[in-house]
């Protein structure tokens, strides 16, 4: 990473502190992340398991002060386990409400692709809405609200893959990857001790959270770096390999990535640098490939790279419309 | 300390300048070889002007002036005849450029006027002469100018007749010097060693001589491989028809009506400049007047005759008598302002005059046919006038017959010829005659005499007569080549040691039709013609007693404008000669000539044309120069001439502008920058490739300005500092 990718906003900074004390080398991860978080999005991080994606939402949740749950999905997971469930209580004769886990702060949906549709949708109903509905009560959602649902890679046995229209609701995809074999050699000397998760503490109050989230709304984006957003997802649109663009949700997910991304490196405008970062993350899972394009090799993120490289900047403020 | 410094960089600076100076004026040497310039003297004195004031470095306002003013004088002095900064003056310039610019708007380059041309040049002296200090001084870029000289200089030997060998020795040695001094400075600048410059003179001098006098001498000394490729001059000489063997031509003169021709001979330059317009029913000589004393060198006047003086409506001079036919005509002359003279050119057959000024009256003299206009009492210029004249057709069988019973008085005037002239002259001249038995096939044979026996017209390399030569000697034996005044005058001399009486006459032929329209007085149409100082002429009258005065035209590559007819009825044998109306024209073997003959009256010669195109190609030589050293330091003057817009005013236009310049600029240097590159992302590679981060300081600030739409202080800022730098380091 470059130089100025140092130079973050202060809490945002003490965060990455934090997780870098619990996790090696997975710093871009912790920022897309925060990215999603920021904006009010949420992650989808698609990897194989034991790359640390449960530490990693383990630690952000810690590090904001955020109440931390967990759901591990299994093809026979009802909604109402994700939801909660109204218990009857004998004592006060009466229903009463258990809630679920997602009413927490910050969520794991652990292998999300392994339950059925019906749960599924129980949890992505929720991130799309601000409250969810069981047996009748409208139930708000905690605020902030912020989901990371893992899956394997759809090739494996037994998932049950997310519909197009329902990945939508996912600000950011990403993968893990595998650490280096020095950040692993690393990472395998610092276990020895007692876990570092138990020595970090909080540095953001979950006010403060949401006052952050205030202030990305106010990074300002110029109709010229709008000009280049809407370009670069026009130009899904237009690319042979692709069956289906990106949506203007897709555009204005971008724009609002950026937008958190521009405050996290402590700026209150959006540069095309963002943007350009961003692209592949917030865009790759909203197109779908052709068969041929499939066929021949292309991933999503590769098309959305290429069209990085094609897409020229607007370097004058006069861009004539 | 700074004030020695500076002190220092003037010194150098003046060498390098003056150094520069020797090197443009090796560029200007060859123009008087290889183009029709008679004196490239005062160009030299306009050069070193320009350059003396550019090297003043005083502002714009002073230096304009100043150069305008050097411009004017040397245009006053070359061509100009009225008091310098007068209202006739900026008249008669102004007039000369608007014709020239129509000139050029109709692409008749041709007929530019010497003024123009020289106007031109000097222009483009002062231009160079701003650049060259830019170049040398400013930018310190020695290298190119040298390199560019030896190519000038090797070109100009190679394809003309120009030769180098000392240019190229010259050239060596400045530019040798100019490089050693530059690169020694610029050593001196980057390693910021002060002050050694006067100091230890010896230290860099005595190499800096001593390597320039070694490969100098080396160079000269060493074996040369022959040329490769034959000379190419020979050829192109052959190809324009310019110049060919014989004496070289020194002296050059200006084409046009001149009243001394006491001495003649030399080159003379070509001139367009248009004298008068006259709409007439066809060519006609245009007379001026006659001169009857042959010299050995040229011709005077000594007749003081009679003089008559007229009114307008009862002008008449006739040369010739009444028994020759003759037909009324008309013809309105009408001369370019500030072109005429203070005497009447007129048709053959003179009548009266219409339309003239109120008070105009003529003094003409009887002999010679000058005819002085005056108004009142004074002698003046007549712009316009209608001739009503009788327009002579001479037959044939009239002149043939027409005997040698000369009057006493025509005898006496018109058989003078100097004592010193040649015998071999005379007994040329009855060989020439010898077959003919009366004075039309003798005058006829003389004046076809020179096209049969391979004379050649030209304009340049015409050499003027010495002390002890006569000047028709010299053109029938020694040089062959001359232009009209070489042949009329020599079949005047001709004739007269025949005993024929003949004249030398002098004035216009007919010029170029432009035009022809509806006479404005009689129903008409008449021919409009353009008649230039290229079209003054001379040719020959022969006396016929009883006719009077004929004229023949001797001069290769141009026509008898006068009428001549048989009547049917007489003997046969002169129809197939005859039945043409003018004279067979003593072309035969030259089509060339007579191709341009017919397609232009004002280029009179393959060698003047091809000497106003080679200006032409040396003007746009230059200019094309001048446009590449634009080009090539496009970046250094457009610099500035924005850092000038940021100081004047930093609006976000100049930001935006001066920001991309700055791009461009780091584009041509070589960081690339493809559209689809951040600027952050392509600030880092600029700032990777100086080692410095000024790049990415400005681009955080252009930023700021496009992303974040926030107006910036470009003026005095850090902005407009960090861009100078950086202009500065891309620059270096």
């Amino acid at each position: 990473m470059t130089q100025q990718a140092y130079l973050l906003q202060p809490k945002i900074s003490e965060v990455i502190g934090n997780i870098n004390k619990v996790m090696i080398g997975k710093e871009e991860a912790a920022l897309l992340s925060l990215v999603a978080l920021l904006a009010k999005g949420h992650v989808l991080l698609e990897d194989v398991p034991g790359v640390g994606k449960t530490m990693l939402v383990k630690t952000l949740a810690k590090s904001l002060d955020c109440d931390f749950k967990r759901i591990q999905f299994t093809p026979d997971l009802l909604p109402s386990d994700v939801t909660g469930v109204s218990i009857y209580n004998p004592k006060d004769r009466e229903f009463e409400f258990r809630a679920g886990p997602i009413l927490g702060n910050v969520v794991l949906a652990d292998e999300i692709n392994r339950t059925s549709p019906k749960t599924q949708s129980a949890l992505l109903e929720g991130m799309e809405e601000t409250s969810i509905t069981v047996d009748g009560n409208t139930v708000p959602l905690s605020n902030p609200f912020f989901v990371m649902a893992t899956q394997n890679p759809i090739e494996y046995e037994g998932t049950y893959p997310l519909p197009e229209a329902q990945l939508d609701r996912f600000l950011i995809k990403m993968k893990m990857g595998y650490p280096s074999p020095k950040q692993e050699m690393e990472m395998l000397s610092r276990t020895s001790g007692a876990h570092p998760i138990n020595s970090i503490s909080s540095v953001i109050s979950r006010d403060e959270l949401v006052d952050l989230q205030k202030e990305v709304d106010d990074v300002y984006v110029d109709r010229t770096v709008n000009h280049y957003i809407i370009d670069l997802v026009t130009g899904t649109r237009e690319h042979e390999g692709v069956y289906l663009g990106g949506s203007p949700r897709g555009s204005i997910a971008l724009m609002k990535a950026a937008k958190a991304y521009a405050f996290i490196h402590d700026r209150d405008y959006v540069v095309p640098d963002d943007v350009q970062y961003l692209a592949p993350f917030v865009l790759a899972h909203r197109i779908i490939l052709t068969s041929e394009a499939r066929f021949e090799g292309a991933t999503p993120e590769g098309i959305i790279e290429e069209l990085v490289q094609q897409t020229s900047i607007p370097v004058k403020r006069n861009i004539g419309e | 300390m700074n004030e020695q410094k500076s002190g220092q960089s003037f010194m150098y600076n003046l060498t390098i300048y003056i150094i520069g100076f020797f090197l443009f004026c090796e560029w200007l040497l060859p123009l008087e070889t290889v183009t029709n310039t008679d004196d490239v003297t005062i160009f030299f004195i306009y050069a070193a002007f320009c350059f003396f004031v550019s090297f003043l470095q005083v502002q714009w306002w002073i230096s304009m002036p100043l150069k305008f003013i050097g411009l004017a004088f040397i245009i006053d002095g070359l061509y100009v005849a009225e008091r310098i900064f007068s209202r006739d003056w900026f008249s008669v310039v102004y007039n000369q450029i608007m014709f020239n610019i129509q000139v050029i708007q109709t692409q008749e380059w041709w007929q530019m006027t010497p003024l123009f041309r020289s106007l031109l040049f000097l222009v483009l002296l002062w231009l160079m002469s701003y650049l060259l200090f830019y170049w040398l001084v400013v930018a310190k870029r020695m290298l190119l100018f040298v390199v560019m000289t030896f190519i000038y200089v090797t070109v100009i030997d190679t394809f003309t007749i120009y030769d180098g060998k000392w240019a190229i020795v010259r050239t060596f040695i400045l530019g040798m010097a100019a490089l050693g001094l530059s690169s020694f400075a610029k050593e001196m600048d980057k390693e910021s060693i002060p002050s050694a410059w006067y100091k230890r003179v010896h230290l860099w001098i005595v190499p800096l001589v001593a390597i320039i006098f070694f490969s100098t001498v080396a160079a000269y000394a060493s074996p040369k491989l022959t040329p490769q490729w034959p000379d190419p001059v020979p050829y192109l000489q052959s190809a324009t028809g310019g110049p060919g063997p014989g004496g070289s031509g020194n002296a050059v003169q200006k084409v046009g009506y001149g009243e001394n021709d006491s001495q003649l001979g030399g080159s003379f330059v070509q001139d367009n400049t248009p004298v008068f317009r006259a709409m007439a029913d066809g060519d006609r000589y245009w007379r001026i007047e006659s001169k009857d004393t042959y010299t050995g060198k040229g011709w005077i006047d000594t007749l003081e005759g009679p003089t008559t003086t007229y009114e307008a409506d009862e002008l008449e001079y006739k040369t010739f008598t009444d028994n020759v036919e003759s037909e009324e005509q008309t013809a309105m002359i009408r001369f370019q302002q500030g072109a005429s003279f203070q005497k009447l050119v007129y048709p053959y057959g003179l009548g009266n005059l219409e339309q003239t000024p109120d008070n105009s009256r003529f003094r003409v003299h009887t002999e010679t046919g000058e005819i002085d206009t005056y108004r009142g009492n004074s002698l003046s210029r007549i712009n316009d006038y209608i001739i009503n004249y009788d327009y002579p057709s001479f037959e044939y069988g009239q002149l043939r017959e027409a005997g040698s019973d000369d009057p006493a008085e025509i005898r006496n005037q018109y058989l003078q010829l100097p004592d010193t002239l040649p015998s071999r002259v005379r007994n040329l001249a009855s060989q020439i005659v010898s077959e003919e038995d009366n004075r039309y096939d003798k005058a006829k044979a003389v004046e076809q005499y020179f096209s049969n026996n391979g004379f050649e017209y030209s304009t340049t390399d015409v050499p003027v007569p010495s002390e002890n030569q006569d000047y028709v000697d010299q053109f029938l034996f020694d040089s062959q080549i001359g232009y009209c005044d070489n042949y009329s005058t020599s079949m005047v001399v001709l004739l007269r040691s025949e005993g024929i009486p003949a004249r030398w006459v002098k004035g216009f032929t007919g010029g170029e039709r432009i035009d022809a329209q509806a006479a404005e007085y009689t129903d008409e149409f008449q021919n409009t013609y353009q008649v230039t100082s290229g079209n003054a002429h001379s040719w020959v009258e022969v006396y016929f007693p009883e006719i009077g005065w004929v004229p023949f035209e001797p001069t290769q590559g141009f026509s008898n404008n006068s009428d001549f007819f048989t009547e049917v009825e007489n003997d046969e044998g002169d129809t197939a000669a005859a039945d043409e109306t003018e004279t067979e024209d003593p072309t035969q073997g030259n089509p060339q000539q007579m191709e341009e003959e017919e397609t232009s009256t004002g280029s009179q010669g393959g060698g003047a044309s091809s000497g106003s195109f080679l200006w032409v190609y040396i003007v746009s030589g230059i200019l094309a120069v001048i446009g590449a050293i634009l080009y090539f330091t496009r970046f250094r003057w457009k610099s500035t001439l924005l850092r000038r817009r940021i100081k004047r005013s930093g609006d976000a236009d100049t930001y935006e502008q001066a920001y991309h310049f700055l791009l461009k600029l780091l584009d041509h240097k070589g960081v690339k920058r493809n559209p689809q590159q951040t600027l952050r992302d392509y600030a880092r590679s600029v700032d990777r490739h100086y080692q410095t981060n000024e790049m990415r300081q400005l681009t955080h600030h252009y930023e700021r300005f496009v992303y974040r739409n926030e107006s910036q202080d470009v003026q005095t800022g850090k902005v407009s500092e960090l861009w100078e730098n950086l202009i500065k380091k891309a620059l270096s």
